[in-house]
């Protein structure tokens, strides 16, 4: 039996689920690429800081008073306890206005909210993880979860994709994960710069490039949407079972916990029965447009 | 509330009855909510008088279009529902949640949490009922969350408190089908009252303990069998000539096959996107919590305000826009909501036949039109024409 995360209570804290977010200190700021940062916070109730789990996987809502809320994933590892990372693509108004207020200022959280990856699914599995671009973040604490139980698992490969070099989310990381034995780290650009010596294109031409153990693989797959489509279609042509592939979505999201309707796709609540989904309870709708 | 079961006890309540019946509610601390007559149409309203009912009008409405004529002036409730339902109150168009201030690094709340008001809903519907009973479910009426300001939390505390005398349709509207989604004409359960209107008063049914307790103050009398029996006629009737029909057998399995159904852009080539079905409908929960802020004062404001999934911004996403961008996907998402996903969801139909997204559709889509033509595409084929409903519009007297 793996002993994981997932074992425990992940019901928000008592209030968090409600309107009024709880604070958090924005401690620290690590620039990840020109419009995405990684925002290190801390809740301003130390007994939370103790209390606060969460699943790999989940996210938060993260307001900004007088602005408004934005769904984000929780991007650090589930060890590390007390400070959690969100890592963010300033895109509007409240990922902008999170910006803004800078380190030492606080934003206000709700969450966790959401279903994380499967944990329980990879006894004995190759682990694929495909990742595009800001899609890396909430893979991340995946990652570092599979690190610490590496001995689960059978072969874990992460392949990551995105614009240019310069646009890696956790550059130095990478690169630690990337000499480490038991973790194949494969890293593609569709821009290339003049230092560049990986691979070139899009994250599914990697497939190539790794032996694909169909039966005993479980993929997770979060990037845009046209990567999920592409990564979902070409493992199940490699005969992966619809069953071991899981897809995490996006959606627009207002209250995060199953009421507002917002984040709707055909049946499923998004930020209750998702944001990871299995392939197989989604494959009425997952290749259809407008859903 | 512990409901015996409805038909048990049944009364008579003579006409001069309702004014001491809406008296006592006042008197309880109730507010009353009851059909009133105002912009020429029927609006669920507070009243402090059984004078304020609406009485003396029949309704005339049909795709797009609602209409009062004079009536006999001593019949009170027979028009259908308006645009107004219980939602208005159990579930606000706009509720405060909260209110704060920043200080330090301290969100202060400066707002108490929403004041619950006791509703007495006087003369709402079987449909009406019936829909309290779906909103029910999707709020979790028996579920209990830490804060108030949680989006059910109000729900689930006007609701508890609530009390439902309920009004059986002997004259359905012209877009009802309630029938067919085994909702009304009459009101078989969840009702503390209910009343039928016969020639000098009402035909009263004790549907709860506390609507026991209110009869006991009122001046009822045993009903006599041809009362009864004129009750049962009128409702067998009203059953009988109810407009529009839907075919339930099988629907919500055929739904689940439409995704790429034809049909969709016949309806988008006419629908306007407007979102009045969804802001008309008694069940569509669907919200929006946006926020504001005091320029002067500092006070930030989270509100809570009604939302449809014809709007834009309802399903927006950074970057690439919204995921229903076309009129036509988003048509799809509310009828299969409402016929199909939402039993999945709620395991009852998001649909109680009420026909208020028919009648206030400003250019007529009849769900129940729609419905019945999908699903039934041959490839090929190209759209095929709908199939012919049971019932007529606007068939009684
Ligand atoms: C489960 C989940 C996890 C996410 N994780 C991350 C992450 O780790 N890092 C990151 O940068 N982004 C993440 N996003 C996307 C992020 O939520 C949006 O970029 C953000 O909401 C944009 O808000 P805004 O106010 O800046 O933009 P605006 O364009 O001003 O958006 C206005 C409002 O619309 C809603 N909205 C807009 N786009 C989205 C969207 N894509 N998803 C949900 N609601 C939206 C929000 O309520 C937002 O406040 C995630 C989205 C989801 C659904
Ligand atoms: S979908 Fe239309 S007919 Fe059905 S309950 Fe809603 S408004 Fe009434
Ligand atoms: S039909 Fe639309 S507005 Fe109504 S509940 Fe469903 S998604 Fe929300
Ligand atoms: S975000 Fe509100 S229901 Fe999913």
């Amino acid at each position: 039996m793996i002993q994981h995360v997932a074992d425990m209570d992940y019901r928000p804290p008592p209030g968090m689920g409600g309107w009024l977010p709880v604070e958090a200190t924005i401690v620290n700021i690590q620039p990840e690429n020109f419009n995405t940062r990684t925002f290190t916070l801390r809740f301003v109730d130390e007994s939370l800081c103790e209390s606060y789990r969460f699943e790999p996987g989940q996210f938060n809502m993260l307001f900004v008073p007088g602005v408004g809320e934005a769904a984000i994933s929780i991007s650090s590892s589930p060890y590390q306890i007390g400070a959690l990372d969100h890592t963010i693509r300033m895109v509007g108004a409240v990922t902008r206005g999170i910006d803004r207020i800078g380190v030492g200022g606080i934003v206000g959280v709700r969450g966790p909210f959401g279903r994380g990856w499967p944990l329980h699914k990879l006894a004995g599995k190759d682990v694929i993880i495909v990742g595009g671009g800001i899609g890396l973040a909430p893979l991340r604490p995946l990652i570092h979860w599979l690190l610490r139980h590496r001995e689960q698992c059978r072969r874990v490969v992460l392949l990551y994709g995105c614009r240019s070099p310069e646009d890696r989310l956790y550059a130095a990381e990478l690169e630690a994960w990337s000499g480490r034995s038991d973790l194949d780290v494969l890293v593609t650009v569709d821009n290339a710069d003049e230092h560049w010596t990986g691979p070139v294109g899009v994250v599914t031409n990697l497939l190539r490039r790794i032996k694909v153990n169909a039966e005993q693989t479980v993929v997770f797959v979060c990037g845009p949407r046209v990567l999920n489509r592409a990564a979902a279609w070409n493992f199940l042509q490699l005969h992966v079972p619809p069953a071991q592939v899981y897809v995490s979505l996006e959606r627009n999201m207002n209250c995060g916990f199953g009421r507002c309707g917002h984040c709707q796709y055909g049946k499923h609540f998004v930020c209750r029965d998702g944001p990871v989904f299995c392939f197989a309870d989604i494959a009425d709708i997952f290749a259809k447009e407008e859903i | 509330m512990s409901q015996t079961s409805a038909g048990d006890q049944k009364y008579f309540l003579p006409r001069a009855g309702l004014e001491p019946l809406v008296g006592i509610l006042r008197q309880r601390g109730y507010t009353v909510l009851a059909p009133t007559r105002r912009d020429e149409i029927i609006a669920l309203a507070p009243v402090e008088s059984a004078d304020q009912i609406a009485r003396g009008v029949h309704d005339h409405q049909d795709g797009g279009r609602y209409r009062l004529t004079q009536a006999d002036p001593e019949v009170m409730f027979e028009y259908g529902p308006g645009a107004d339902s219980p939602k208005r109150y159990l579930f606000p168009p706009e509720l405060p949640l909260v209110e704060l201030r920043v200080r330090g690094n301290r969100f202060i709340p400066t707002s108490q949490p929403p004041a619950i008001a006791q509703y007495a809903f006087l003369g709402i519907r079987a449909c009406e009922l019936a829909a309290i009973k779906v909103q029910d479910r999707v709020f979790g009426l028996e579920g209990q969350d830490t804060l108030c300001a949680d989006a059910a939390e109000y729900y689930r505390r006007t609701r508890r408190r609530a009390l439902l005398i309920a009004v059986n349709c002997t004259r359905p509207g012209g877009t009802c089908f309630c029938a067919s989604m085994g909702t009304g004409p009459a009101a078989t359960e969840g009702f503390d009252l209910s009343l039928t209107e016969l020639r000098d008063g009402f035909l009263l049914t004790v549907g709860s303990q506390a609507g026991a307790a209110l009869g006991a103050e009122l001046d009822l009398r045993a009903p006599t069998s041809a009362e009864e029996g004129l009750a049962e006629m009128k409702l067998a009737a009203a059953r009988a000539h109810m407009p529009r029909h839907l075919d339930t057998r099988g629907l919500k399995e055929r739904l689940e096959q439409t995704i790429d159904d034809p049909n969709w852009e016949r309806v988008a080539a006419r629908c306007l996107s407007c979102g009045n079905c969804t802001m008309v409908c008694p069940t569509c929960f669907c919200f929006t919590v946006s926020d504001s802020s005091g320029l002067t004062d500092g006070v930030y404001g989270r509100t809570r305000r009604w939302e449809s999934c014809f709007s834009h911004q309802f399903s927006y996403v950074a970057g690439s826009g919204p995921v229903r961008s076309t009129i036509a996907a988003r048509y799809r998402h509310w009828l299969r909501h409402k016929l199909c996903t939402w039993q999945d969801q709620f395991g009852v139909s998001g649909c109680v036949g009420c026909g208020r997204c028919i009648t206030w559709c400003p250019v007529g889509i009849d769900l129940t039109e729609e419905a019945q033509r999908l699903g039934r595409h041959v490839p090929g084929a190209g759209a095929v024409p709908i199939p012919k409903a049971g019932g007529t519009k606007e068939a009684l007297p």
